[in-house]
């Protein structure tokens, strides 16, 4: 569903200003940096930006699976209205494999080896819906695997994850989050990891489920190639905030933020050249630093002392648009 | 995968008796290699003419080496060891009479240390920081050190000396069952007492390790319950690295047998050895240290074999373990 | 220089732990004991005086004497030479023999190569002490026996690793440029791929110092280990035992040396083993 929506109805997840930050031994390390940002009900959202934006972090957030060494969570997440932040771990465990489903970025170390891939299946199953015999659960994992596209499913279900290739045990993934019906489903790089012509595969598998799937889909990538072929809505983040977000053809065809032109421009030259190493000048923020001005600005060609004096904040510009950059009407 | 299996065990027992094979000729050898009248010096001060003959005999020591290597392998495959030269009685007859004391001796001790060390583990994985781990990871390191003989003199002197609480030393006479178990408690416990320590150790750092494993993610990112996580899943991954190390320690646990049996005076196979080296009665330490030999290698072989049982990579490799190092 | 420099490090790295701390200071202790005995000691440990028999520790006695009214604390430092000796010379002999084997096999074709590694696992297949007391049956107990045995149990051990470091090392680039070049054969293993493989096995070696403490020990205190006039801590344990009922002391006081000093070596040699790199002899737990 592209287009833009005249009356929103409330988004799915509202998150307001939330700071991450995690003791390392160079300094506390600011993961994110007072992230704003909504999950639109139904909608797919594509969550981009580099390796050490905070995008693979903000997912994790969202479930709560944190880090040893985190320091500070402040901010919001209402899911649906409930603030999932303050919530101790016994209540959050409720909203993990039921309301909220994850598909991680290496399929290779996701499963447990010394389990069959039925174990996985139905142990998610059995947790999210207490009352089912396992022949049920059994039967449903079946289902699933079929409908991720796995031939031969009884086979598979019997194996053990080292038998299945990269391909096959992320589609296993696929299906466990299916089963579990969830209002939201995180995609963390789930191609990343794969050849690509497996990537291909697992991306046109992606595209077939989403019309299916009704709840709302977080899709992580630093491919934004991917994101406009596969997402409603896009989120570029960088350095642990985010830089600009809206409807996903808008903003590939008008980017406002300097960061997301500068991405643009890097794919489109790759696509061109064919290779992948076009990269924007400069370095991607230490995180250990403090967080007083823009965090692209270093990296800027369009940064004024402006933006080194202060943070800019993420400006609703209409249309579902929001851009953190203070001379972002002038981009337009 | 069936076929799998049946390769690797197969090898594996292949291998094993290799194994057995290379240590018969060992101590074979060993005879052999006495300098000097080997009757002489084998039955020491015993050496009357008549024993004197008696172990030529026995032994055919007066035969040409390759003769006598038959004859040794021959015995033993029919389950001949040979006679105890003193008294005439069968070797392996004497062996099987007190070899249940050594095995009831050894297991108890590795099921006390294992029903007591793993849970202790967990414990400690699962609370980390507590005082009871802080308090492990002192006393595993302190009691694994020491030896169990000396564990073994101190738990003598403590309960059974000082205390008086327990009987002190050999086993019960009138067979009564009770008595009998209280006199295993002492042996028993001095032989696992390192172990406890080393292995709740052990487990408490695989299922750390475990614990921050991916594939825990996953189950954790789907809300199983942290109960499940554990005992299900954590601990069958953590089992891997505490049986090799259990596997490596069962040759120290049979030493350590050895020597308990002696503090205790517990009759067994350590016993056996000693009392046969004192009278220079050599059939029974060739025939002794062998079914200690093969015990050894028959229990490593069933440790190797529980890794694919457990692991289900090791299956369908169908690679020794050994073979990787 | 730089050896001794390194040495230094890691020796301060071992010592910042506390485990580390506690094992450093023992081992101290105990090689103090054993390279200084005669003059640490207060009376010759071999000094029969009948008459005071089982005295309780005193001025005269720091810890009292034994059966034979020998001093318990002269006794006692001396049993630190005896284990020194016999842990040093032994594992010095396994770590030469294991080495040059495991160097050996890793070279050899692959037939060859099997059969000694089936030496090893023969040698294996024998839990160290009934292998001693099988060879102690047959050539009868002296010291030398037992350095000699003990360190043949060890030997499969060092190979083993040995052969393993130079199979990892063998496809290492180095030591193909160095064949390129036309190195020799025995230039590459000395001056290649000995120095390269001896740091961890010396590590293991020092690890493995509780290990023949223990087995020499056990064997003394079956009287089977080292003759007199050297007495062992096992040998000192083993006449306390008998003495049981007439005086506690002496079986403590030499059961708490060889306990000590076992637990010393123990946590220095993991502390070593951490601080140089924890992934070495990982299964040797």
């Amino acid at each position: 569903m592209t287009g833009v929506a005249t009356s929103s109805p409330p988004a799915l997840v509202e998150i307001r200003d939330l700071v991450l930050e995690a003791a390392t031994p160079r300094g506390t390390a600011h993961i994110l940096r007072g992230v704003s940002l909504d999950i639109g009900r139904g909608r797919i959202l594509g969550v981009v930006g580099e390796s050490g934006s905070g995008k693979s972090s903000l997912a994790s957030c969202l479930l709560k699976l944190l880090p040893s060494n985190m320091t500070r969570l402040t901010g919001s997440v209402r899911f649906d209205g409930t603030d999932l932040l303050p919530l101790p771990e016994g209540q959050m465990r409720e909203w993990r494999g039921q309301r909220i489903a994850m598909i991680f970025q290496d399929p290779m170390t996701a499963l447990n080896p010394l389990f069959t891939v039925a174990t996985h299946l139905v142990d998610v199953l059995r947790r999210r819906h207490g009352d089912i015999t396992r022949a049920q659960a059994l039967e449903r994992a079946r289902a699933a695997l079929v409908s991720v596209g796995i031939a031969d499913a009884d086979l598979r279900l019997q194996a053990y994850p080292h038998e299945l290739s990269g391909g096959m045990r992320q589609r296993v993934m696929i299906a466990m989050a299916l089963l579990v019906e969830p209002d939201l489903l995180l995609a963390d790089e789930p191609t990343t990891a794969l050849d690509a012509t497996v990537e291909a595969q697992i991306v046109d598998l992606l595209d077939q489920l989403r019309r299916k799937l009704s709840g709302s889909i977080v899709f992580i990538s630093h491919h934004l190639g991917l994101v406009a072929q596969l997402c409603d809505d896009v989120c570029v983040m960088y350095g642990g905030t985010v830089v600009e977000t809206g409807p996903v053809d808008e903003v590939l065809a008008a980017p406002l933020h300097p960061y997301t032109r500068a991405l643009l421009a890097c794919e489109i030259e790759a696509h061109d050249e064919g290779g992948r190493l076009v990269s924007i000048p400069g370095e991607v923020q230490d995180p250990v630093a403090p967080h007083v001005a823009c965090v692209f600005a270093p990296r800027c060609s369009h940064a004024l002392d402006a933006c080194r004096a202060g943070v800019p904040a993420l400006r609703d510009l209409g249309g579902m648009r929001k851009v953190a950059c203070i001379r972002a009407e002038e981009f337009a | 995968m069936q076929v799998d299996t049946a390769r690797y065990l197969v090898s594996r027992l292949i291998t094993t008796a290799l194994i057995v094979f290379g240590a018969m000729v060992l101590l074979f050898a060993l005879t052999s290699l006495v300098p000097g009248d080997p009757a002489a010096i084998l039955l020491g001060p015993q050496a009357t003419p008549e024993f004197s003959q008696r172990m030529i005999n026995e032994m055919g020591l007066n035969q040409p080496i390759h003769v006598r290597l038959w004859r040794f392998f021959s015995n033993v495959l029919q389950g001949n060891l040979g006679i105890d030269i003193v008294s005439g009685k069968s070797v392996l007859k004497m062996i099987l009479e007190v070899m249940p004391y050594t095995i009831a001796l050894t297991f108890s001790a590795i099921v006390l240390a294992v029903l007591t060390g793993v849970p202790l583990g967990v414990y400690a994985a699962t609370h980390r920081g507590s005082v009871l781990d802080n308090v492990l990871a002192f006393v595993s390191v302190a009691f694994i050190a020491v030896p169990s003989f000396v564990i073994a003199i101190f738990l003598l002197l403590i309960f059974a000396i000082w205390l008086d609480w327990l009987p002190v030393l050999g086993t019960s006479r009138s067979g009564d069952w009770l008595d009998e178990f209280r006199r295993m408690i002492l042996p028993t416990a001095a032989l696992a007492m390192g172990w406890i320590g080393f292995i709740a150790r052990l487990v408490r750092t695989s299922m750390l390790e475990v614990m921050g494993e991916n594939y825990i993610r996953t189950s954790r990112a789907y809300g199983l319950s942290e109960r499940l996580i554990t005992y299900k899943y954590a601990l069958k991954n953590a089992c891997i690295p505490t049986i090799t190390i259990l596997g490596l320690g069962i040759g120290r646990l049979l030493g350590g047998a050895v020597l308990i049996e002696i503090v205790f005076a517990r009759p067994g196979l350590g016993r056996l050895i000693y009392s046969a080296i004192s009278e220079r009665n050599y059939p029974v330490v060739q025939g002794a240290v062998l079914v200690v030999v093969v015990i050894f290698v028959l229990v490593n072989l069933l440790v190797d074999l529980s890794y694919s049982v457990i692991d289900p990579r090791i299956r369908h490799a169908g690679a020794s373990r050994r073979a990787g190092e | 220089m730089r050896g001794l420099a390194a040495t230094f490090a890691t020796l301060r790295k071992v010592g910042g732990s506390l485990t580390g701390a506690v094992g450093l200071v023992i081992v101290a202790l105990v090689l103090s004991c054993a390279l200084f005995a005669p003059w640490l000691a207060t009376h010759n440990p071999d000094a029969l005086d009948v008459m005071n028999r089982f005295s309780p520790p005193s001025g005269a006695h720091w810890l009292g004497t034994d059966q034979l009214g020998r001093d318990l604390y002269s006794r006692m430092v001396h049993g630190a030479s005896v284990a020194m000796l016999v842990a040093l010379s032994s594992i010095a002999m396994a770590l030469t023999l294991g080495l040059a084997l495991g160097i050996l096999a890793a070279y050899l074709p692959a037939r060859s190569e099997r059969i000694v590694l089936i030496v090893f696992d023969v040698i294996a297949s024998f839990p160290s002490l009934v292998l001693a007391l099988a060879v102690v049956a047959v050539f009868g107990p002296s010291t030398l026996i037992v350095v000699i045995v003990v360190a043949v149990t060890l030997v499969p051990h060092f190979g083993r690793v040995a052969r393993s470091q130079v199979l990892t090392l063998k496809s290492a680039p180095f030591l193909e440029a160095e064949k390129i070049l036309g190195a020799s054969w025995p230039r590459i293993v000395f001056f290649h791929v000995m120095p390269n493989i001896l740091g961890p096995l010396v590590i293991l070696a020092s690890m493995d110092i509780p290990v023949v403490i223990t087995i020499e020990a056990g064997l003394s205190f079956l009287g089977l280990g080292v003759r007199p006039p050297l007495a062992s801590w096992g040998s000192l344990i083993q006449d306390g035992y008998q003495y049981l009922s007439d005086s506690w002391v002496p079986v403590v006081v030499s059961s708490v040396a060889l306990g000590v000093a076992t637990l010393g070596f123990t946590l220095f040699g993991e502390a070593l083993r951490d601080a140089v790199d924890p992934r070495i002899g990982r299964e040797h737990g």
